[in-house]
């Protein structure tokens, strides 16, 4: 424990003389930087060098390239683009006809905490015995072997947000995920990602707790529980962080209390962990950034933006992302305003768009959702591209969890999570043929060896098959 | 000979208030459905909510509308095999939701007919994407058999209560299990016994009074209700994934001469040559390919077009109804992982018309009443919307409460001057 301490008090002064140097009023401490629980054990492999030619090409960041070529080298982007040099021994990808775009990215997943076949002894997805378990995290219930993640990474989903469900009004912490077979969540862990934080809105906190005659049982104590929350928050990351200063000052103090739900929501105020807001209304979302701003947090994403079409104007100016779906509506009453050019309204005033899934199938076909949401804002007028709706389910994805300086993106220095496609993305008749992560071949359509079955599908049908 | 007899038919309905204009849709790709398949640069005459003629060029005296559609694709109105539209408007908001209950005297006999709410948002929702009829069938429930449903049109003008049933629905395997103490076998032995007593029943029924002290099952009123599944007038449609169940329920129609038609069917690609021997059609999902449940683990996206090569009838449906209309992305899966694509879209069209008994629907061709979607590309495809709908012979609006609302917010400029609405 000493040992964390001096850590605690070296990394603070390291902080402090930056922090100074920076003239940023807001100290970047954390109770947890020292320990860092449950790290990440992912680790690629080497791979071989490749190019992929003669493709055409979505940069996942507003560009179209045709006829292009992508060159990886250990694992990363090289370079992107026309008549490019490669080595004479690269692994070389003919890709005419065929499409690339980045690795696709789900950011609303329930994969491993909600997974198939769906029997109760597995619903780990959703800690509801009170309404505020911000101290839970998701990738304690993750168990790899879903069947469900295999399915995906053959839709071209290379990394997933798993997120703790909507039951409470502070669900708990999400975690992203590199989508590879691995024994252990750490294993698939991507490097470096941060947490995020679950929060909900409306209708699903209120009746769960509401239903057991407890707080909240209606929207405006959704909101208080939101307040008084923050509040104590509030409090504890102030007592930690003037305790680090002095400590830091070379003062003999007393450890304050730990306390698992309150460091997770002082690490949010830091701004260490994003916030994902499941929130469906107009005037919830407006209420929430009012929230926000209240305590000095920062809404990274509202999840289920059912009415952002609504406050498009207001997500842009806030820098708030909106995920969506492209048709799902009428399941709820706060799902009652759908429209069908939702992203595309949000896209056109300038703001975020993000198409998720929430869902099993729906993850597996994103380019289908991405392109329905795209055809629906066209036909009403607007003329987007395959090149602007990629941004939806990578790019845009990739910023919300904050990994846009890693992934997202077909351009230099990236990591290499890439998808050949038979075709056009944007159509129903197109495939996978192939998908990398970390320029690792980890799904080839026309090759049974280069498909990962789950330790869950072996032998499950048939002793002797796999289920696939 | 048979347009002269429909051109005199067509004379008796200008009688009745009818609200069908007479239209001419030119050039356009006709997918006919029939044994003509795909006609490119096609016209179809519309009369009276009846196709009059198809064919290229065709010239028409009377005085008609003319729908261009040039570059544009022409198929039936869709209709979705299995759905609770009009039924169901928020689906957690219980007091909109009609399509289950928790009585138990009511099971076979439940015929969810009067409940039907023709105002229901859903259905322009539905109807602006090309689909033009739904079945509409009973959930949940206390008993195996679940009730009886029926075929609506999504028309915008008389919308048509039918009454007429068209199925028995029911369930087997996890769902089955669950309502028959928690075992299949006893769940086997319900839907058997349910049809012996039935048969006993419609053979006995004149010496049964009420007050009468019989010992059945089911009640006589549920009993009463399978006579139309023991006389083949309407299908049994049962709602079961596992392979080896399906081969039960096989067994069970067989023993009793029913019409037996198996609804979600995960592992029907497994027993495809026994439900092609058997003829029994298939209601299914084709995007449906997660093993949510251990009945369903060999659940996969070819299922469909391994059910098709092995000679099964297909109907598609998502299993949804605020978005039933999705079942044309179901259809485009089905034809990326290896089915003909006029085999999806019989699927969605002419092959549930035959399932379940609807006359005059489901082709483009001479007779057949105008429900007709003008696509503006290909009906498969995900980017592709439609551009116009005929129900009957009458153009619908293309106007839902979501378009509405898109056209309220589309500029959030004097926003709050919206809330005026001429």
């Amino acid at each position: 424990m000493s040992y964390i301490i001096a850590f605690l008090r070296t990394l603070f002064v390291i902080l402090i003389v930056v922090v100074l140097s920076a003239c940023d009023p807001v100290p970047e401490s954390s109770t947890e930087v020292a320990s860092q629980p449950f790290e990440s054990t992912y680790n690629p492999p080497t791979t071989s060098s490749f190019l992929i030619e003669h493709a055409t090409v979505l940069t996942g960041k507003g560009k179209q390239l045709n006829d292009a070529s992508v060159l990886v080298e250990k694992g990363v982007i090289k370079s992107v683009g026309n008549n490019l040099y490669a080595p004479a021994n690269v692994i070389r990808y003919n890709a005419d006809g065929q499409w690339v775009t980045p690795g696709l990215i789900d950011v609303h997943s329930h994969l491993g905490v909600y997974p198939s076949p769906a029997i109760e002894s597995s619903e780990d997805g959703n800690e509801m015995t009170a309404p505020v378990t911000a101290e839970v995290w998701a990738e304690h219930s993750v168990w790899t072997q879903d069947p469900g993640m295999p399915l995906a990474l053959a839709g071209g989903v290379t990394t997933f947000q798993v997120l703790p469900g909507s039951g409470n009004l502070i669900g708990g912490r999400g975690v992203t995920l590199k989508n590879v077979y691995a024994r252990s969540v750490q294993g698939m862990k991507f490097p470096g990602a941060p947490h995020s934080l679950k929060m909900a809105c409306g209708e699903n906190p209120k009746r769960v707790y509401g239903e057991r005659g407890q707080a909240p049982s209606t929207r405006m104590g959704n909101v208080a529980g939101y307040r008084k929350v923050w509040i104590r928050a509030t409090a504890y990351r102030k007592k930690w962080d003037d305790y680090l200063a002095a400590i830091g000052a070379g003062q003999e103090l007393d450890e304050p209390e730990r306390d698992l739900q309150l460091d997770t929501l002082a690490e949010v105020l830091r701004g260490n962990i994003l916030v994902h807001n499941h929130c469906y209304r107009a005037e919830e979302m407006m209420i929430m950034i009012d929230i926000a701003k209240e305590f000095d947090y920062k809404i990274s994403t509202f999840h289920h933006a059912i009415e952002a079409y609504k406050i498009a104007d207001v997500l842009a100016k806030e820098n708030i992302c909106s995920a969506m779906w492209a048709d799902w509506w009428g399941f709820k009453h706060e799902a009652f305003d759908h429209v069908r050019e939702n992203a595309a309204m949000v896209n056109k005033a300038g703001a975020c768009a993000i198409i998720h899934s929430d869902s099993d199938i729906g993850i597996q076909h994103l380019n289908q959702e991405a392109a329905k949401a795209m055809a629906a804002g066209n036909k009403s007028g607007l003329a987007l591209q395959p090149k602007d709706a990629i941004a939806w389910i990578t790019s845009n994805a990739a910023q919300a969890i904050g990994i846009a300086e890693k992934t997202g993106v077909i351009e230099e220095g990236k990591m290499a999570d890439l998808v050949i496609w038979s075709g056009n993305p944007f159509s129903v008749y197109s495939k996978t043929n192939k998908v990398f992560i970390d320029g690792r071949l980890v799904f080839d359509r026309s090759d049974d060896s280069k498909k990962t079955v789950s330790d869950f599908e072996l032998g499950i049908l048939a002793p002797e098959g796999e289920r696939r | 000979m048979t347009r002269i007899l429909l051109r005199i038919l067509c004379c008796f309905l200008v009688m009745t208030p009818v609200y069908a204009k007479d239209y001419l849709i030119k050039n356009a790709t006709l997918h006919t459905l029939t044994s003509t398949g795909v006609i490119k640069n096609a016209d179809i005459y519309v009369s009276d909510g009846f196709i009059m003629q198809v064919g290229r060029q065709l010239s028409i005296r009377t005085k008609h509308q003319i729908i261009d559609a040039t570059n544009k694709h022409v198929t039936p109105g869709l209709i979705a095999a299995w759905s609770q539209i009009g039924l169901e408007e928020i689906s957690a908001a219980e007091s909109t939701v009609d399509h289950r209950t928790t009585l138990s005297r009511y099971g076979a006999s439940f015929n969810i007919a009067p409940a039907l709410n023709f105002k229901s948002t859903l259905i322009p929702h539905n109807r602006t994407q090309g689909l033009t009829r739904a079945i509409v069938a009973p959930t949940e429930g206390e008993k195996l058999y679940q009730g009886m449903g029926v075929a609506i049109s999504l028309s915008n003008i008389q919308p048509e209560l039918s009454q007429e049933v068209i199925a028995q629905f029911a369930r087997y395997g996890d769902q089955g299990a669950k309502i028959a103490g928690g075992s299949r076998a006893a769940a086997y032995m319900d839907l058997d016994l349910a049809l012996q007593e039935a048969d006993y029943l419609r053979n006995n029924r004149s010496q049964y009074k009420p007050g009468h002290d019989w010992h059945f099952s089911l009640s006589v009123g549920d009993l009463d209700s399978l006579k139309l599944v023991l006389e083949k007038k309407i299908p049994l449609v049962v709602h079961v994934h596992r392979s080896d169940d399906i081969l039960t329920l096989i067994n069970l129609a067989k023993k009793h001469h029913i019409r037996l038609v198996i609804r979600g069917a995960a592992e029907a690609w497994m027993v495809a040559n026994e439900l092609a021997l058997a003829k029994v059609p298939v209601i299914i999902d084709p995007l449906m390919n997660i093993p949510s449940s251990f009945e369903s683990l060999a659940i996969k996206l070819e299922g469909p077009a391994m059910l098709n090569e092995a000679g099964v009838k297909l109907s598609f449906s998502n299993m949804s109804s605020h978005n039933a209309y999705l079942v044309r992305q179901s259809a485009g899966n089905a034809v990326t992982y290896g089915l003909p694509a006029e085999e999806a879209i019989k699927a969605m069209t002419i092959n549930t018309a035959e399932i379940f008994g609807i006359k005059n629907y489901g082709t483009i061709e001479l007779g057949m009443e105008a429900d007709l979607v003008i696509w503006d590309g290909d009906p498969l495809e995900v980017t592709s919307h439609a551009d116009a709908v005929l129900i009957k012979g009458v153009k619908q609006s293309m106007v839902s409460r979501a378009s509405r609302l898109k056209d309220r917010f589309w500029d959030l400029s004097n926003i709050t001057n919206k809330a005026y609405v001429k």
